[in-house]
Formats: structure tokens, C-alpha cells, sequence
């Protein structure tokens, strides 16, 4: 299965490219994980995740585990179907210029 | 097709983030050191106090066994601050770790038998030690395996 190249700008963003970038090799991050790895305060964390969170393309969950509070974040369907969108057109450009002999090829997981 | 007219470059650039990122999350400590040794050590105390035959030592062995490994699941858990996506792993990753698994089970199994067979004492307890090395040394080499495995998949799948 192959995936239509469609550029979203909501994504290609730095930080939210950083951000989706993370989630989309994950079932979930933890808040401070994602903060540590992109290396941003938790307020400017939150400003991304609540944009992303608006589009759809994640959803945010609040748990406890014992008295801690736990906030992980997950990319829902519509967003890895975006990102997947978003890579085969950043693909498809790159192909388009020669810059890259051969480019990764975007498809769905077929196993 | 909604391309729009962004430096190819730049979309390179965009490329090599998103590679560097999923690498990060597949390269990140997932399984800590501890992990393997401890559910091979668990696993050998659990055979021996269970083939000594004495009531009170399979009982004490059989606890010690489900308590240690509920705290090693609840460490684990708690230590977790992401969790790989399943379908990285794919087939190859999934084929691995059955062989993996297969592989340490039939030499546990083929030694054990074996000195039984020769009547040597404690064969369930002797043939688990390979069992539990294997853990200790080859679970670090799988999941390194797996981080490769990982790493070839194509970016951008859907599903």
C-alpha cells in the first residue's frame, strides 16, 4: 500500500516535525520525555501538543501510577496518516530534484 | 498530489530529522541491563527449588519467583517513558525473537533430558543454566538486533 504525498504544513514545522517525528516510531511518550528529547520548556511543550491536539493528530492522556501523575502523548490515526503524507512529499521533492538516488519509499507497513 | 514549492534541500533536511528522531527513540535504552540477567537468575531459582522436591523450598521458590518477576514488570514499568511502536519490530523482528525464544527452550529442554537420561542429579537445574546465560548474554544481542531491524523500516508507514 502506498501513501499520497501531501505536504502539511501543521507538521513541517521544526519543532512539531521534531515533536510528530518522535511520536510516529512510538505507541506513546511520556510529556517529559518528548520535553527532554526536544528540548523545550514544559509550557512551550504544551503550545505544540494542544496544536497538534486541535488538528487531531494526537491525543493526550492523563494517568497516575502510584501518586504520580503521568502525562503520555500518542499520534492518532489521522496524524500518522498526515505524517505519512507529509514524508512521501518531502520524498517525492527530494526525488523530483535528484538530490536523492534512491528515496526511502513510503508505504505502509506490510507485515 | 499537494506539492508545494519548499528548496529540495530543505525537504532533506526535513528527512534527516525525521530519521534521526525515530533513531532516537529505537536506540534509547528500552530493555535496561539489569532485565536479562535478572529474569535468567529468577528463572533458575524458580527450577531449582521446584526439582529439590522439598515442599517448603518449591513453596518459598515458587513465591520468590512471581514476586521477583511482578517487581522486575512494576521496575520496568515505572522506569518506561516510551514505548517502541509494535510494528517497527515487523516479521524479521518477530521471526528473531521466536527463534530466540525456541532456540533457548530446546537446549534447556535437549540438556535437561539428556542428564536425565545419564542419571545425573539436578538435570532440570543443570540444563536451565545455559538458559539463563542465554538470556543474560544473547537478550542484550537480540534487542540489538531488533534496534537494526528497526532502524531498515521504511519512514511513514500508516498503519
Amino acid at each position: 500500500m502506498t501513501v499520497e504525498p501531501r505536504f502539511d504544513e501543521l507538521i513541517h514545522a521544526p519543532t512539531r516535525l521534531s515533536i510528530v517525528s518522535l511520536l510516529t516510531a512510538t505507541e506513546w511518550a511520556e510529556f517529559k520525555y518528548l520535553r527532554d528529547q526536544v528540548g523545550l520548556s514544559d509550557s512551550a511543550l504544551s503550545k505544540q501538543l494542544t496544536t497538534l491536539e486541535e488538528a487531531g493528530y494526537v491525543d493526550i492522556r492523563k494517568a497516575f501510577i502510584g501518586k504520580r501523575a503521568r502525562t503520555s502523548v500518542r499520534l492518532s490515526a489521522l496524524g500518522r496518516q498526515a505524517f505519512a503524507g507529509h514524508v512521501a512529499a518531502l520524498q517525492e521533492i527530494v526525488a523530483r530534484s535528484g538530490l536523492a538516488v534512491l528515496p526511502d519509499p513510503v508505504q505502509a507497513f506490510s507485515d | 498530489m499537494d506539492l508545494p514549492r519548499i528548496p529540495p534541500v530543505d525537504a532533506e533536511l526535513a528527512l534527516a530529522e525525521v530519521r534521526a528522531r525515530r533513531a532516537e527513540v529505537v536506540e534509547a535504552d528500552l530493555v535496561p541491563a539489569w532485565f536479562w540477567p535478572s529474569i535468567g537468575g529468577l528463572m533458575l531459582l524458580f527450577v531449582a527449588s521446584v526439582e529439590s522436591g522439598r515442599p517448603w523450598l518449591v513453596a518459598t521458590g515458587s513465591v520468590a519467583y512471581a514476586a521477583g518477576l511482578a517487581g522486575l514488570i512494576v521496575a520496568f514499568a515505572r522506569r518506561s517513558r516510551v514505548q517502541v511502536r509494535n510494528r517497527l519490530i515487523g516479521v524479521r523482528g518477530g521471526l528473531a525473537i521466536a527463534a530466540f525464544t525456541l532456540v533457548l527452550v530446546a537446549a534447556g529442554l535437549g540438556l535437561s533430558f539428556t542428564l536425565a537420561a545419564l542419571g545425573v542429579p539436578a538435570p532440570a537445574t543443570i540444563g536451565c543454566v545455559p538458559v539463563a546465560a542465554g538470556l543474560a548474554l544473547g537478550g542484550p544481542a537480540l534487542m540489538s538486533h531488533l534496534r537494526a531491524v528497526m532502524l531498515s523500516r521504511p519512514l511513514g508507514g500508516v498503519r
